[in-house]
């Protein structure tokens, strides 16, 4: 966080205190739902203590944050589902727009909402017209572009597990609090206006092992519990280690069960965002995303049935 | 369209809001952290230091139960190279025994990051075959039979050997040599109040090259390049950034290409830093230097020349007053002939030298000069420390950053005393009377630090004789060039008295000691300790972190031996103890600088001699500690590091105060001396100390524009372009920063040799100590030689993996081929700190251990040594040992290596010519063959190249009182012996 002190405007366009109007609680709790994500208990029980959630476990933590639904930005907005490359490089670059050094996870949910709080801050401390907008302007830019873009989505995963359904449903209203204030363009982000073609039926194997845990590429998210729970349900063995790995196996078992479950999986997901409480032209492009995914995957089970 | 639902309905998020700032501002007012970083999922995040009292970790070994392990968390820092980066040892609250160590958050030059050498210390801790306890020699020397004894056997026998000796005037019997450092200047003060200039260091076989060219420029050895603010970062090779302060380097390095900073990296082999590099160059070994003076010719002439900067920075003045005093004296006179002095160095020249492209080198010359101040530059080893004159690699490469005031500058290179704090000790003994000739030789009165290297022939020739002799954490049969030189002078007691080993670990010196002496690891000793690796000041310290954990429990411990493994000892305690048996009733004036102030007559304690230090040294360390309610020395035990400063600046351009200027005289150059004494400094960084003038008025800066500022601590004051001790002291010709053709230059090559580069190593490996280090081992274990694929075809060397045999002057050693284009043809290169081995019959003492058993045997041609077991899996208390899966250890190539003593700086110059040719029937892998006899000639080859201080000092003197050197004697013993006469 101390990057985000470039962004304290320069003398003359901050008060000695924050101006009336200023709303301190309202960055903290930004900051407070960031950092639990990324603070492994017991280091967050402060913070949890604080929100009123209930204090996590570390095999919690680390079964939702680590390993199930690691909260990057990257992950959701990459073309591989993966950490680093192209998504991680454009939310690097929104920090370098403001003149900040990005740090070594700029695209984990934490250093976003801590950066989104930072800008906020830093907003309610001008004296500047000029300053504040462009420091206002600079947080809706982050959150049309580098939040909303997959926040919902991974909320909406999040929210489906047990141990994190609280802190995704407080997560959800704070930022639902913000698009409400801030509003959202018309215009699609960035990240799904140049996203890659959607599964087509004729892809082959390999890719659609690749694509299946991108949700860049198939509008939903698909986690190892989701595999496992799979697994259970159409009598598969789920193999450990990644996940098309393990979706190799199933397909390799039982091809039609396994892709009808995907197809049933991308279903629920068109469900969850036409009815997400997030509305926008976001939400549209991953309902119509998941919805052409459910088709191609229909229509492999079909072929192979 | 499907109808959005209802929303759900939302909580209070205002109130909840300032829920959570109160509970923040709750904590933070309780010193607790409520962030605690993007931490514990992720490798960069750290236990906040409020939960380093009891931190719980599962215990990964007993998964997949979950079994809750706390640990109390004491910083110290790693003993396995000079960075000295801060550790946080996690001990285990039930064992009270060291888990594991991790990166010590706190630490300003490390800032919680390691290098695989920091955590490889619990390797160290709990290696099988370490030295526990003292052992005394029970055969013959070198024959493997020791026998276990008490500390107090040990040090009363040589306290009785090192009185004797005092009592009876042979100080100069006595000498100690270093090799990793420990504490700064603690084996200095200890020796000072022996009255023994004994000090011997290994500096030169590894920086001195590259400390004297910075010494000459700016008073000071060492550089310290702001990395991480650098437009354009300059690195003669890749040493530094890789093996030295690799890991608080390398983080600034990353963090300035980060910000779009070009590195540019002359290393003739594809280094690791190289492979970061954006401009990669090769060059022939030796021709660094003319590659600088070229980029230098391209900042002159294309007008990028800072020339404020150099006109008040520069001693301009004494150049054009010895160079050209036919001419007018003024800066316009100078700048033409700064053009005029360098305009041979073009690009096509130092293409010719170095064998790259012109084109290539004035691409990168051009990428310089835009670097502006913000021109960071380094040299320290490799090309520095490799060839004959080497020193002015690094004195041309800082000329870059001279030309375009790059000097002390946000992105620039400061001299390294801005960046290191050397805090005053609680007792301060006066200079040794006496000189050692057997460090300090006539020969070599400009060398930057002792012959250590030529100990072996001196003592041959003669000189002298040592009635005893320590190593400490020093192994100079396997580190220096020409080891069986070494083995032969420690296996002869008429040369050598007595021979002490102070080591953690076995090693090829060891071996054969009088007595052996076990030393603690990072964990298990006392030193504070500084480094330049930013541009700020901070003092680390290392401590016993089972002394600290046991007294976080309220426990009192009063001998670190009590904690630490075995009987393995620290050298604060031990020469403590040592110097009052020498001096038991303090009539040789020993005992008082080691006596307590507290409690006159009694044995200085750690605890007072670092609680001294930290009350009254450190600045702004007695207010940190008060404000969190701890003494200095609590806080040091608690945070392990201390950062004083940050931002130093220019300091050479501040202001002299009123009060130090009292009877001033301003010479015509403008150096300006003044009557008032020094404010005393509890900062002892090591620097330059100009003479004072005629009439004893001291050297206290410079004038600028009627001002009178600090300058630099040279002759002049300023900057030295031009060198008037280089000068008078026989070497004219060098007075400026120039180009030495190198000993390997092709001129001086036969048709069929080529050059071989042996100054590198890996980043995972310590100098001595790596085969005690099991993962360190794992990771790399073995020191092929690099070939081109182009020599490998033209010498007959099919594949990699096959065995050659590399001849040089004196020997040869059979290798492993690697051929690949990661070097450049005509150059082969093979990495040190491998090729460890222990001798036949020695068993008993390495039992395991992870070195090649070898026979050394003495024919008529010398010397051969032959590899009779390789590595294996063993039986021992760490069950990992029966886990090795190599069996291979490298060559130990430095044997077959002759000297080469720079006759300027001293340095080792490290690169042989060598023929290389497949291995012949018999050969193999690891085997060495060596003629002392040939080494001895190759050694006087060398020597006469020297001008001696004898026939060429100017003023009848053994060498430049200013110039730096460890454990300065009194001035009075710097005057020539009455029989050598002077040069008139």
């Amino acid at each position: 966080m101390t990057a985000t002190h470039a962004l304290v405007p320069a003398a003359g366009e901050v008060g000695v205190v924050a101006p009336p109007g200023g709303d301190p609680g309202r960055w903290e709790l930004i900051r407070a739902l960031g950092a639990l994500c990324s603070v492994a208990p017991p280091g967050g029980w402060v913070i949890s203590d604080a929100l009123g959630l209930r204090r996590w476990s570390r095999a919690e933590h680390t079964s939702v944050f680590v390993l199930d639904l690691p909260p990057h930005a990257s992950i959701h907005l990459g073309p591989e589902g993966k950490l680093g490359g192209e998504g991680a490089d454009r939310v690097a670059g929104m920090w370098r727009a403001l003149g900040l050094e990005p740090p070594a996870d700029a695209d984990h949910l934490a250093a976003l909402l801590a950066l989104y709080a930072e800008l906020g801050q830093a907003g309610d401390a001008c004296q500047r017209s000029d300053a504040r907008r462009r420091l206002d302007h600079a947080r809706h830019a982050l959150l049309a572009e580098h939040l909303m873009s997959w926040l919902p989505g991974y909320l909406a995963a999040a929210g489906a597990q047990r141990a994190a359904s609280g802190w995704a449903a407080l997560t959800a209203a704070a930022i639902r609090r913000e698009v409400d204030r801030m509003g959202l363009p018309d215009e699609l982000p960035a990240a799904l206006r140049e996203a890659p073609a959607p599964l087509r039926a004729g892809d082959g194997l390999s890719e659609l092992l690749d694509a299946l845990p991108a949700p860049l590429r198939t509008g939903f998210v698909l986690t190892q519990a989701d595999l496992v729970g799979a697994g259970r349900q159409i009598g598969v063995g789920v193999r450990r280690g990644e996940r098309s790995f393990a979706l190799r196996a199933m397909l390799g078992q039982d091809p039609a069960a396994t892709l009808a479950w995907l197809g049933a999986h991308a279903r629920h997901w068109v469900s969850l965002h036409r009815h997400s409480t997030f509305a926008g032209p976001a939400q549209d492009w991953w309902a119509d995303r998941a919805a052409s995914t459910s088709a191609v995957l229909d229509s492999l089970a079909r072929s192979v049935a | 369209m499907p109808k959005r639902p209802t929303q759900p309905p939302t909580p209070d998020l205002g109130a909840l809001g300032e829920r959570v700032s109160a509970a923040r501002a709750a904590t933070e007012a309780r010193g607790e952290t409520f962030y605690q970083g993007a931490a514990k999922t992720f490798l960069a995040g750290f236990p906040p230091p409020e939960r380093w009292d009891d931190w719980v970790e599962l215990d990964s070994r007993a998964w997949p139960e979950r079994v809750e392990r706390h640990a109390m968390l004491v910083p110290t820092t790693c003993f396995n190279c000079e960075s000295a980066c801060g550790l946080l040892a996690y001990v285990d609250r039930s064992t009270l025994q060291v888990r594991k160590f991790e990166g010590n958050p706190a630490h300003p030059g490390s800032r919680g990051r390691n290098c695989a050498k920091g955590p490889a210390t619990i390797n160290q801790v709990t290696d099988p075959d370490r030295i526990l306890y003292p052992l005394r020699r029970a055969g013959q020397r070198g024959e493997g039979k020791w026998e276990r004894v008490s500390w107090d056997e040990a040090l009363d026998a040589l306290a009785a050997r090192l009185r004797a000796a005092i009592v009876e005037g042979r100080q100069n019997e006595i000498m100690i040599h270093i090799g990793r450092p420990g504490e700064d200047g603690f084996t200095e003060r200890v020796l000072a109040s022996w009255g023994v200039d004994g000090h011997n260091s290994h500096t030169n076989v590894c920086s001195s090259g590259g400390r004297t060219g910075f010494q000459f420029w700016t008073g000071i050895d060492r550089p310290s390049p702001d990395h991480a603010n650098a437009k354009v970062i300059y690195l003669i090779s890749s040493h530094l950034e890789t093996g030295h302060y690799f890991n608080p380097h390398a983080q600034r390095i990353t963090e300035a290409r980060a910000k779009g900073a070009k590195v540019i990296v002359l290393d003739t082999r594809l280094s690791n830093t190289a492979t970061h590099a954006d401009y990669w160059l090769s060059p022939q070994p030796g021709s660094e230097a003319a590659i600088n003076l070229a980029v230098a010719r391209h900042i002159i002439t294309t007008g990028r020349v800072n020339w404020a900067f150099v006109h008040d920075w520069w001693n301009w003045r004494e150049y054009m007053e010895a160079r050209r005093h036919d001419g007018p004296q003024t800066f316009e006179a100078f700048q033409a002939a700064l053009a005029e002095e360098y305009d041979g160095y073009s690009f096509e020249l130092a293409a010719a030298e170095s064998g790259i492209d012109a084109a290539v080198l004035a691409e990168v010359a051009e990428v310089v000069a835009g670097a502006g101040t913000a021109l960071s530059c380094h040299s320290w080893r490799s090309a520095a420390a490799s060839n004959l004159g080497g020193w002015q690699v690094s004195r041309t490469a800082f000329f870059l950053a001279a030309l375009l005031g790059a000097v002390a500058t946000p992105g620039g290179t400061f001299p390294n005393a801005y960046n290191k704090y050397v805090p005053r000790p609680i007792h301060t003994p006066p200079h040794p009377k006496v000189w050692q000739e057997l460090s300090w030789p006539l020969e070599f009165p400009l060398a930057q630090n002792e012959l250590s290297f030529l100990l072996p022939h001196f003592l041959k020739d003669g000189r002298g004789r040592l009635d005893t002799y320590f190593t400490r954490v020093y192994n100079p049969v396997w580190t220096n060039p020409d080891g069986l030189s070494w083995m032969e002078v420690l296996t002869d007691p008429d040369k050598v008295g007595c021979y002490v080993a102070l080591t953690p670990t076995w090693n090829e010196s060891a071996y054969f000691a009088d007595w052996v002496l076990p030393m603690g690891h990072a964990s298990e000793r006392h030193d504070t300790h500084s480094y330049e690796q930013y541009d700020g000041q901070w003092v680390g310290f290392r401590q016993p972190v089972l002394r600290a954990a046991r007294e976080r429990l309220g426990e009192t411990v009063a001998d670190t031996r009590s904690v630490n493994p075995g009987e393995v000892w620290e050298e604060n305690e031990l020469y403590t103890e040592l110097s009052w048996r020498i001096d038991p009733d303090g009539s040789l004036g020993i005992r008082q600088y080691h006596e307590s102030r507290e409690r006159p007559g009694e044995k200085l304690t750690v605890y007072e001699y670092h609680g001294w230090i930290f009350a009254h040294s450190v600045s702004g360390l007695p207010e940190a500690a008060a404000a969190e309610g701890v003494t200095p020395l609590q806080y040091m035990r608690r945070y392990g590091a201390f950062e004083i400063t940050k931002y130093q600046g220019a300091l050479y351009a501040g202001e002299v105060p009123p009060a130090e200027l009292e009877d001033v005289r301003v010479t015509p150059t403008g150096r300006v001396y003044t009557a008032a004494a020094k404010p005393e400094s509890d900062n002892l960084v090591p620097l330059g100390a100009p003479p004072p003038d005629d009439e004893g008025r001291r050297p206290v800066g410079v004038l600028v524009d009627g001002t009178v500022r600090r300058g630099f601590p040279t002759p002049s004051g300023r900057l030295e372009f031009y060198s008037s001790t280089i000068a008078a002291w026989g070497w004219p010709e060098h007075a400026l920063p120039g180009y030495i053709r190198s000993h390997v230059h092709p001129s001086e090559l036969a048709p069929d040799q080529m050059v071989l580069l042996s100054t590198f190593r890996l980043p995972t490996q310590i100098h001595t100590r790596s085969a005690n280090s099991k993962w360190l081992d794992e990771l790399s274990h073995t020191n092929p030689v690099w070939i081109h694929p182009k020599d490998a075809a033209r010498v007959g060397v099919a594949r990699t993996g096959d065995l050659i045999r590399v001849s040089t002057d004196i020997g040869y050693f059979v290798a492993k081929a690697w051929i690949t284009e990661g070097i450049r043809p005509g150059v082969v290169a093979c990495s040190h700190h491998m090729g460890r081995w222990k001798l036949t019959g020695h068993d008993q003492v390495s039992p395991g251990g992870m070195m090649a058993t070898v026979e050394l045997g003495r024919g008529a041609v010398g010397w051969s040594m032959r590899v009779r077991e390789r590595v294996a899996p063993y039986s021992s208390a760490d069950a990992d040992t029966r886990r090795i899966w190599w069996s291979d250890t490298g060559v130990h190539q430095n044997l077959t290596m002759p000297v080469h003593p720079d006759p300027i700086s001293g340095m080792h110059c490290w690169h042989q010519a060598v023929r290389v040719t497949p291995a012949r029937p018999g050969d193999s892998h690891g085997d060495i063959a060596v003629d002392t006899g040939k080494a001895r000639e190759v050694y006087r080859q060398w020597m006469a190249r020297t001008r001696p201080a004898g026939t060429h000092s100017p003023d009848s003197t053994r060498r430049p009182v200013w110039l730096m050197r460890p454990l300065k004697p009194a001035a009075e013993v710097f005057s020539l012996p009455v029989a050598t006469g002077t040069r008139r």
